[in-house]
């Protein structure tokens, strides 16, 4: 098994805009990611940090270039197994409550063998415990996001993507939540990309990308943030 | 800001918009072709029903008026075609003698018509055999005396004038002799008076030089009448209004005539008898039609109530930055006005469609321009409140912080808390038996008597019956999806397979969105089932009644000179022949009174014709069982049972004409049941007997009438009989087609037909998209979920899962409820609507191929929701991003 997990070459991504325009969000990037990688996204809004994350993910198909997931097993018909997603909008599935929001990817994986007690493990791990049979909608925005993130480690993805993961959390408990992230992906080998405005969580990746106007630059950036 | 909101729903969001125009399509289509309907049946049944009068009015002169200034009156007070002069004289009897025997028949009448009269009337008088001048003799008066074209008969007349010999010309038919032969004058409610027995036309210049005079008339035994026809182009198009402008002119005339005449109004009579089928087609639609209204309009609702979810986020966004409620509701109104005129812009169109072709429509196309207007507005009604007062709603009781939320709990509704649903079916169950059960009749319009009156109690029980229904179905589908049970699981398994406990937590906690789904569907089928059913049961009758009128699908009518029964073995073999059984058509007299007597063979009659149980006291087989057993066994009608007051077992001594001397003879017969119809024959009274019993008793076995059944084209059928009997021109041959021609001119079949065709299409529609519109629909808003789901592993067959589950939920339920109120509400109308069924059904008639297809269209709805619906793969990433 290699160690490079997905390789993204001359990606270009655009968008139609208008009646005749198109919109170029992504403008030929090419990335790397390899096993055990934490890298941060970083980059101003509408820069493409989402767009890139999906494309990561196989949730969406560049309109240039190519992405192969080689590290990441076989293809699950329409996208590679093994990629845990958290999105930035609310993503939780409003008729199921909070355990089976979170056990649902094991079930559609058809692997429910002990997901239960894994999903209540993890859900304790995150200060959720006590909100198991709870519903979406009864949540907090910062819950919910929380929630998301435990239904993304259940599987122990290869690949994290994680879309502004700490957005609608105070300071301290975005730390506390990144703590336990990266405390439950620790000795995995999965990598983890997070695209965030947060400099607190983006210092503690090892690796910063950084997104502007659709250009990806992975080289260490030495400046401010933008 | 308005054009901005209007063009980004129409970009963003157009299937939303598409589907509350959907149904306001639907609803603005079906309220204007039965509003069309019902105002083109009134004009359509004055004109069938004056169309199927022959004589308007029969003026007779008072002895000694002057028939031209009776003449004079009548064309200055009515628009009149035509007037023919008709003479009538009483004659004592008439006599005929041939070989060694002379037959003689009691009192009858002598006519004598003027020139070109068969012209302006040609449904008086039908040739049989001869010539159609000189001396013509009525068919039984020819059977009576064994007489035919060529030989002498003699006239007894009254008032102490001498015999008169004259010679036959030919032998006629006299259709329409109930009214001939009416004596004008008499008091409304007087019984009917019966044409007589014995009728003989002359010559006017025969009758003169017989009878005297014609403009001075005997008083006690001759008279003159004029035969008017009206032009009818004056008279409204609705029947009560026609009657009464009818009604009116007759006693306009009657004034100018000022004791000079007497006038018969049969063009009156007979408005008078179509007002209250007018009133009966009044009472159909609001059964029928009001439902299906309902219905459109509670879809549009609904339909609109499930993309509720997106605009109350919206909503709230735009509560969010700013916007006061009065502006929400302009942005809304906005919205609904641009969904609203697309949909009465369509609904328009399939109306104007079905004008071209639905049987009713095209009457009346005259006020269809303002019908048309009125129905657009009322489209524009429910399109704006079908947005607005949700809309309006939302932005009054729910918080912004709420709006994003997709599954709202609510405490149990009131009504379920009041078990409001089985105290609607209590109360319907009781209204039903109080209508029912005391003999009422729906729908009065007493003889003569402008008023009118429509019992709308009796809309009660259906009404709160529907109701009903519809909360039981909402209460009784909630509970199984709520609980989460065995049920729900088991009923979701064959589509979703190991997601089964998943998928049905899922739905349990979407009970009102799909219970919603169930209701309207289960009310679509139930309003499809009930029309259907009663449309088929009325169809049904529909052909009992014009098959007991014809006799069968194709009836020979001969003489007994001429019988059909002589061709029986040809008729037996012509390829559309199914069943063919000969029945003799005699004359009896019971008592003083002639009766028509019908000679069968019990056991085999049911296979060439329907008898149904209505036709007798007791049940057919019973009935016609007992006759079987007893060869001199009669069936006579309630009329004469009580006129002679008979019992069972009582011998009748009846006379009929034995064929060895062309004479009435008695014989006895054995009173076996009572016979309150039969094929062919008249209302009033007549007698059914075995046909051996009477051929041996008569000296002849010949049978007059061949009643065929056909292998399922009796128009065929009819075609070749008339084929194979061209030879013999007196065999008349009738299918049952005309019979419903003729029976038609009341609640018409063709009307009836307008009505259900629009009803029955409307409610395969509306069933379909009940189910399948909603459903898409519901999908469509939510597939950002969908897409969720696909984002983190849930391959095309899983995401499908989710949807079928919801498909076979609503399908399952709606099926279930809505045939179980369907079937009910069929019988229930059934029976609340007897006085539109003639006999009334033994049993409902179930339209199989058309609930069939129904539900079919529906499952296909559904399964086109989901695959056209259905997530596809490369989207998700766009539908992530939305709110």
């Amino acid at each position: 098994m290699t160690d490079v997990l997905v390789v993204a070459k001359s990606v270009r991504r655009e968008f139609p805009d208008g009646r005749y325009g198109t919109n170029v969000v992504l403008r030929d990037v090419d990335c790397r990611i390899a096993s055990g990688a934490r890298i941060a996204l970083t980059g101003p809004s509408g820069s493409g940090k989402t767009t890139l994350l999906h494309l990561l993910g196989g949730l969406d198909r560049p309109t240039h270039g190519s992405i192969d997931w080689p590290g990441l097993g076989p293809f699950d018909e329409l996208r590679p197994r093994h990629v845990g997603f958290v999105f930035q909008a609310p993503s939780l599935f409003p008729a199921l409550t909070v355990l089976q929001n979170v056990e649902l990817p094991a079930v559609l994986a058809g692997e429910d063998i002990q997901a239960g007690s894994m999903a209540a493990r993890l859900l304790e791990a995150f200060g959720l415990g006590g909100l198991a049979g709870k519903l979406p909608e009864e949540l907090s925005g910062g819950q919910a996001q929380r929630v998301a993130m435990v239904r993304a480690l259940l599987l122990g993805p290869g690949l994290l993507l994680a879309d502004e993961p700490t957005g609608q959390l105070d300071s301290r408990t975005a730390q506390l939540f990144f703590d336990t992230v990266l405390d439950c992906l620790e000795g995995s080998g999965a990598a983890l990309v997070v695209a965030t405005h947060d400099e607190t969580v983006a210092a503690r990746m090892a690796t910063r990308w950084i997104m502007d106007h659709g250009l990806l630059f992975t080289e260490p950036w030495r400046g401010r943030m933008p | 800001m308005l054009a901005l909101w209007v063009r980004g729903v129409l970009a963003r969001r157009f299937m939303r918009v598409a589907g509350t125009a959907a149904g306001v399509a639907l609803t603005v289509a079906l309220l204007a072709t039965l509003t069309l309907f019902l105002l083109g049946a009134g004009a359509s049944m004055t004109a069938r029903a004056i169309s199927a009068v022959s004589i308007d009015w029969q003026v007779q002169l008072i002895p000694g008026a002057d028939p031209d200034a009776v003449a004079k009156v009548l064309e200055t007070t009515a628009d009149v075609r035509a007037t023919h002069r008709v003479r009538y004289a009483d004659i004592a009897g008439l006599e005929a003698r041939t070989g060694d025997t002379t037959q003689t028949t009691g009192p009858g009448q002598a006519i004598a018509f003027d020139d070109s009269y068969s012209k302006d009337f040609p449904a008086e008088i039908r040739s049989l055999s001869g010539s159609a001048d000189g001396v013509l003799v009525a068919q039984q008066t020819a059977a009576n005396l064994h007489v035919g074209p060529g030989d002498m008969i003699v006239i007894r007349r009254s008032g102490g004038l001498p015999p008169a010999s004259v010679r036959i010309a030919g032998v006629v038919d006299l259709p329409d002799a109930d009214s001939l032969f009416q004596l004008p004058g008499l008091p409304p409610r007087a019984a009917p008076q019966a044409p007589p027995d014995n009728v003989l036309v002359l010559p006017a210049e025969d009758w003169r030089k017989l009878f005297g005079s014609p403009d001075t008339p005997h008083p006690e035994s001759t008279r003159l009448q004029l035969h008017v026809r009206l032009a009818h182009g004056s008279l409204p198009a609705d029947p009560t209004a026609a009657y009464a402008f009818a009604t009116g002119k007759k006693r306009n005339l009657e004034i100018g005539l000022a004791g000079q005449a007497v006038v018969a109004d049969n063009l009156g009579a007979r408005l008078d008898a179509v007002r209250q089928d007018a009133l009966y087609v009044s009472v159909l639609f609001l059964f029928l039609g009001v439902p299906g209204i309902a219905l459109a309009i509670a879809l549009t609702m609904a339909v609109t109530m499930s993309t509720a979810g997106g605009r109350r986020i919206e909503q709230a966004l735009l509560r969010v930055r700013g916007a006061p409620m009065r502006r929400i509701l302009i942005l809304s109104a906005a919205e609904a006005m641009v969904a609203s005129i697309g949909g009465i812009a369509l609904g328009l169109a399939c109306a104007l469609y079905f004008l071209g072709f639905v049987p009713g429509l095209r009457d009346n196309s005259a006020s269809a321009g303002t019908t048309l207007l009125l129905v657009a507005m009322a489209g524009l009604l429910v399109g704006l409140a079908a947005y607005l007062l949700p809309a309006w709603r939302d932005a009054r009781l729910i918080a912004t912080g709420q709006a994003r939320r997709a599954v709202i709990r609510t405490t149990t509704p009131l009504w379920q808390r009041l078990w409001l649903d089985l105290a609607l079916l209590a109360a319907a169950g009781f209204f039903f038996w109080q209508q029912a059960s005391t003999g009422y009749q729906i729908v009065l319009a007493p003889e003569g008597v402008a008023a009118t009156s429509v019992d709308y109690k009796a809309f009660i029980a259906p009404a709160l019956f529907w109701t009903g229904m519809a909360l039981l179905t909402i209460r009784l589908s909630g509970r199984i999806i709520a609980r989460n049970g065995r049920p729900l699981r088991a009923l979701i398994a064959p589509v979703c397979g190991p997601l089964a406990a998943i998928v049905a937590a899922a739905l349990s906690r979407q009970a009102s969105r799909l219970t919603l789904g169930i209701a309207m569907t289960a009310l679509a089928i139930s309003f499809a089932t009930s029309t259907a059913i009663f449309n088929e049961t009325y169809n049904a009758q529909a052909r009992v009644d014009a098959e007991l009128t014809n006799g069968s699908d194709v009836t020979v009518f001969g003489t007994t000179d001429r019988p059909a029964g002589a061709q029986l073995a040809a008729l037996e073999q012509l390829p559309e022949t199914a069943a063919a059984e000969p029945m003799q058509h005699r004359f009896a007299y019971v008592g003083a009174d002639l009766q028509d007597l019908y000679g069968i063979d019990p056991r085999r009659i049911g296979q060439a014709t329907t008898l149904s149980d209505a036709y007798f006291d007791g049940t057919a087989a019973d009935v016609l069982g007992r006759l079987a057993s007893t060869p001199d066994g009669v069936l006579v009608s309630e009329e004469t049972v009580q006129d002679f007051q008979l019992q069972p077992g009582d011998t009748i001594n009846l006379r009929l004409i034995n064929a060895r001397d062309h004479q009435y003879h008695p014989v006895a017969f054995r009173f076996v049941g009572i016979a309150r119809e039969f094929p062919t024959a008249p209302r009033d009274s007549f007698l059914v007997a075995n046909a051996a019993y009477v051929g041996r008793m008569t000296g002849s076995d010949a049978a007059e009438y061949v009643l065929m059944r056909s292998r399922g084209d009796p128009t065929a059928l009819a075609r070749q009989a008339s084929t194979e009997l061209s030879f013999d021109p007196p065999l008349k041959v009738a299918d049952i087609g005309e019979a419903t021609r003729l029976i038609g001119s009341s609640l018409t079949a063709v009307n009836l037909r307008g009505l259900t065709t629009v009803e029955l299409s409307f409610s395969a529609v509306m069933a379909a998209a009940s189910a399948g519109l909603m459903l898409a629909l519901g999908f469509v808003e939510r597939r950002r979920t969908f897409s969720i789901l696909g984002a983190i592993g849930a391959r095309p067959g899983q995401l499908a899962a989710f949807l079928w589950a919801e498909g076979v939920l609503v399908v399952t339920g709606g099926i279930l409820f809505g045939l179980a109120s369907g079937i009910a509400t069929a019988w229930m109308l059934v029976k609340l609507l007897t006085g539109v069924f003639d006999p009334p059904p033994q049993a409902l008639s179930v339209p199989w191929l058309y609930l069939g297809t129904m539900l079919g269209l529906l499952i296909a709805s559904v399964a086109a929701a989901v695959l056209f619906t259905r997530p596809r793969p490369g989207h998700d990433a766009e539908r992530l991003r939305d709110f």
